[in-house]
Formats: structure tokens, C-alpha cells, sequence
């Protein structure tokens, strides 16, 4: 099995970890009849809730496609 | 006919993966929704269409070979009697898969793939399209100009008559202006239904 030769330096183990990065989500913002923003995954299904927020269903572009 | 997929199969090998597409459609057609990865579902729909595709064809030999494939008599009696005769107007495109979020476990994207059972709402086709958008400005324009001189006889007093097969004021003056009122909403509800065109 090959394996590594030499100790990796703290430098070098920093620098590859510098890489890596976080990047924002896409969001699509929608304002409702109330005022209220909400941020949505674009493309995906959302939860439809009723006025307590109690999960009722799935919905996309206005059709019910799945339960919660 | 489905293209072939490149890369890695799903499960452990061929044999794995055509078993996993198998059982996958028959789990579609028994509830004709379910909710499964997207990886699994890109891979199903190709399948699940090709299999309606020869229950709409419903001889002998396609119950067969559909057959061979799902594994499952409930199955195929399913999708050639209850499926194939609602999908028969439909040319092609029998699933919708619509993503849903995310599985806890392992972040796998998860959607729902269903059939696509409505009947099939006609579209125009790009000539007609393009026609019904030159005349539907003209139209408009000319009912407008219509309940325009429909609005001037009202302030007129005078019996009118207006075409768009609304009701001709043949009427005493007594109902002129209940006749008057009427063509002109009508030529306004034609102008809606001529923009909504």
C-alpha cells in the first residue's frame, strides 16, 4: 500500500483547507398578500401550510403533488 | 427508445439495476405516484414511458414483453387496462417528476414521480398561435371602438344597433336604454374574451 513519505506541514494542510468554501443557496424571494417574505429553493416543491402553520401538503406551480 | 446510460448502474450491477427499474415501475403503475431519489427517477421515467408506450399498442405480443420486463401479472393488467386507455390521446411524456427537498439521512435529493393521467388540453399550433396574436390587437381595437359608439348613443338617448350577434333594438323607446346597456356589456365581454385569446 502506498503511503505518504513525509509529515505534512501545518502550512500546507492550512492551505488546502483554505479552499474550501461555502457557496449561498439560490433563493427565490416571493412577498404574499400579508407582506410576508419567504425564501424558497427555486424549482422545488413547497409546503403549504394553514393559518396556524400546521403542514397541510406539497405544492408546485399551483398543483398539489405530494403529503407531508 | 431510451438512450443508454453511461456511467455506473444503479445498485450493485446490470442485473441489480434492471430489477431496482423494474420493481420502481411497478410501484408507479400500481399507485401512479411515488415518491423516490432523483437519481432513481431519471433512470425510471425512460422505462415507464417505453412500458405504456407498448400497452398502448395493447396485442398480445406487447403484453408479453412488458410482461418479461415488470416481473408482475397486477402490474400489467394495471398499466394495459386502467393507464393505457387515458394516456391513448397523449403522444408521449406520461410521467411529471417534480423535486420535492431532501432526504435526512444522506441529502439525496428526493422527488415525486407521478403519471400524467389528465386529459390532455389541446394547444395551438404555432400558425393558428401566431394568427390569433396579429387579429386578437385589431379585434380588440374594433369592439373597443364599438362600445365606444355604443357609450356615445347612450349619452345620446337613441335606440342602436349592434352586431356581434348581440340583441337588435328593435324596441319602443321605453326599453331603448335597457337595450342600449346590454350590446354594450356584451361588446365589452367580447373585448375580455378576445384578450384572453
Amino acid at each position: 500500500m502506498a503511503v505518504p513519505k513525509r509529515k505534512m506541514s501545518r502550512a500546507s494542510t492550512r492551505m488546502r483547507r483554505a479552499q474550501w468554501k461555502a457557496t449561498p443557496p439560490t433563493l427565490v424571494k416571493a412577498i404574499d398578500s400579508n407582506g410576508k417574505v419567504t425564501y424558497s429553493l427555486p424549482h422545488r416543491a413547497k409546503v403549504v401550510e394553514d393559518s396556524a402553520g400546521t403542514p397541510l401538503f406539497m405544492e408546485y406551480k399551483g398543483r398539489k403533488v405530494a403529503d407531508v | 427508445m431510451p438512450t443508454p446510460t453511461k456511467g455506473p448502474r444503479l445498485g450493485g450491477g446490470p442485473a441489480h439495476e434492471r430489477l431496482m427499474l423494474a420493481n420502481l415501475a411497478v410501484a408507479l403503475f400500481m399507485h401512479k405516484s411515488i415518491k423516490t431519489t432523483e437519481t432513481k427517477a431519471k433512470r425510471l421515467r425512460p422505462v415507464a414511458e417505453r412500458l405504456i408506450t407498448f400497452a398502448k399498442r395493447g396485442d398480445l405480443h406487447a403484453r408479453r414483453r412488458v410482461l418479461a420486463i415488470l416481473r408482475n401479472k397486477d402490474a400489467t393488467h394495471e398499466v394495459f387496462t386502467e393507464i393505457a386507455p387515458l394516456v391513448a390521446e397523449r403522444e408521449g411524456g406520461y410521467t411529471r417528476i417534480t423535486k420535492l427537498g431532501f432526504r435526512k439521512g444522506d441529502n439525496a435529493s428526493m422527488v415525486q414521480i407521478e403519471l400524467v393521467l389528465d386529459p390532455v388540453a389541446k394547444k395551438p399550433s404555432n400558425k393558428s398561435a401566431k394568427a390569433v396574436k396579429q387579429e386578437a390587437p385589431k379585434a380588440a381595437v374594433v369592439e373597443a371602438e364599438i362600445a365606444a359608439d355604443t357609450a356615445d348613443m347612450i349619452e345620446e338617448g337613441s335606440p342602436v344597433v349592434v352586431s356581434a350577434d348581440a340583441v337588435v333594438a328593435d324596441a319602443p323607446e321605453a326599453e331603448a336604454e335597457a337595450v342600449v346597456d346590454a350590446p354594450a356589456e356584451a361588446a365589452s365581454d367580447a373585448a375580455a374574451e378576445e384578450e384572453a385569446k
